[in-house]
């Protein structure tokens, strides 16, 4: 079969993503993150973060397929990220790794058109991650009242975003992606204080401290989720954005 | 014209009838209010298919119901047969809420059934100041049962599991000095007594939720 897919995961360097597009501009991009309903191969333990089993899932079901796995194992992903790249690289896998830490330096003043937009939340949350390796234009975006606050990164199940009012404005990891530094923890760990701020994160992964750090610091609404969410969790945060 | 207000849970339905201005509380079974295909005004209950403009969330209509009864301040806390949930207000605004739906799936459903396997009258349990870790109502259950096989009388084990199920409610809703408590649970003694030992208890009975049907309408 011949390969034709550039995989990574995260937010890979931007030199590296310009890199490899120029050796295979005619390659598929796939974001390894993403559930694709792929065999569920088990290869962790049943306990454990969802974006890493789909990661795995993902590698070994397109193994054939794949040119290269550009693989951010620095803070900008995290520590199951680097294991999985070093296990995937004993596998045969060509594993380019890519740690990408650098430090935004205007915080305070960030053109982040697809955050601060009006368009659902969901497609906000499609447009940034696609955009790391699309790298379009945005800034004809309008600028939206905000009225709601979604901290975190992009979930599993996507479907808990349908419940959101187009005007949540979107902080934590995927914002940081928006604004193009995906390690900067200040910018990580920016909200709105005045808006009320749903902090997500997938169930099993670290960042469950620092979203329950920050929902009780905003008191905001801290929701982890393991793969789907249940009808519970999506009729509290129904409640949380009807009461807020 | 009847007008109805419907609280549909996993066990009960609590029905709020308005008829020439006059108000009736009914509880019924959810199997029962099935078979019944009765017409109301506004909803609430996971038992119910979510009708546009006509189903209220669970943790709302609470905050509508319990606002009616209670100062600026209060906790709310509603526990049901198979979750529990509580929403608080601060200086008449909301400040948290929480909906466990899982690892408290040890509550009004469970209860029922021990009463039932056990053969023991809810009016016989009384509070016992032992109390089981219920935190996972699996392990809960195997120890009423270890118990049991052992001696225990069975009223004394469904107690100290009811003491159990009050001490998670209270850590549930992060130890506050006063809790209003929603849902079947004001009728069990044992459960308002082992909550006591805790916090201030106001049971504010089984309607709590259809009164916030009705307040949100008007």
């Amino acid at each position: 079969m011949q390969k034709d897919i550039i995989a990574f995961w995260g937010y890979p360097r931007k030199e590296l993503i310009n890199e490899y597009k120029t050796i295979y501009p005619n390659a598929t991009w796939i974001d390894l993150d993403i559930d694709y309903n792929y065999p569920n191969l088990k290869l962790v333990p049943d306990n454990y973060c969802t974006i890493i089993k789909n990661i795995y899932n993902n590698a070994y079901y397109l193994k054939d397929r794949i040119i290269a796995i550009l693989a951010p194992i620095g803070k900008d992903k995290c520590d199951s990220a680097f294991f999985v790249s070093e296990i995937l690289k004993q596998d045969g896998f060509k594993v380019v790794q890519s740690i990408f830490e650098d430090k935004c330096p205007n915080i305070n003043d960030l053109n982040l058109p697809i955050s601060q937009s009006n368009l659902p939340l969901k497609e906000k949350i499609n447009l940034i991650t696609k955009n790391i390796y699309e790298q379009k234009d945005y800034s004809y975006l309008e600028k939206a009242k905000p009225q709601f606050g979604f901290w975190g990164v992009p979930p599993n199940d996507l479907s808990i975003l349908d419940i959101f009012p187009n005007n949540t404005e979107l902080f934590g990891w995927t914002r940081a992606v928006e604004a193009g530094y995906p390690g900067d923890f200040e910018l990580e760990m920016y909200v709105d204080e005045n808006l009320p701020t749903i902090f997500f994160t997938q169930a099993f992964c670290s960042k469950t401290q620092i979203a329950r750090h920050l929902a009780n610091k905003y008191n905001g609404l801290f929701i982890d989720i393991d793969t789907i969410p249940t009808n519970s969790i999506k009729a509290k945060i129904e409640a949380f954005l009807r009461l807020r | 014209m009847i007008k109805r207000y419907i609280d549909a849970g996993t066990t009960w339905t609590k029905i709020l009838e308005i008829q020439d201005g006059k108000k009736e509380y009914k509880v019924i079974s959810t199997a029962e209010f099935r078979k019944l295909n009765l017409d109301y005004e506004k909803s609430t209950g996971h038992s119910l298919d979510k009708i546009k403009n006509k189903y209220e969330n669970e943790v709302v209509a609470l905050s509508y119901g319990a606002k009616k009864y209670l100062e600026d301040d209060f906790i709310a806390l509603d526990l049901g047969s198979r979750d529990i949930k509580y929403v608080k207000f601060q200086n008449k605004k909301f400040k948290d809420m929480d909906w466990n739906a899982s690892c408290a799936s040890a509550t009004g459903a469970t209860v029922e059934m021990l009463l039932k396997f056990y053969d023991v009258d809810i009016k016989n349990l009384k509070y016992t100041p032992e109390k089981y870790a219920v935190t996972c109502g699996i392990f809960g259950l195997e120890k009423i049962m270890d118990d049991v096989s052992k001696g225990l009388n069975p009223e004394i084990a469904i107690s100290k599991f009811i003491h159990g199920l009050a001490y998670n409610a209270y850590n549930f809703t992060k130890n506050p000095e006063k809790i209003c408590i929603s849902g079947g649970f004001c009728e069990n003694d044992c459960f308002i007594e082992s909550l006591k030992q805790y916090c201030e208890v106001l049971p504010l009975g089984r309607f709590i939720l259809v009164d916030g049907l009705l307040e949100m309408e008007n």
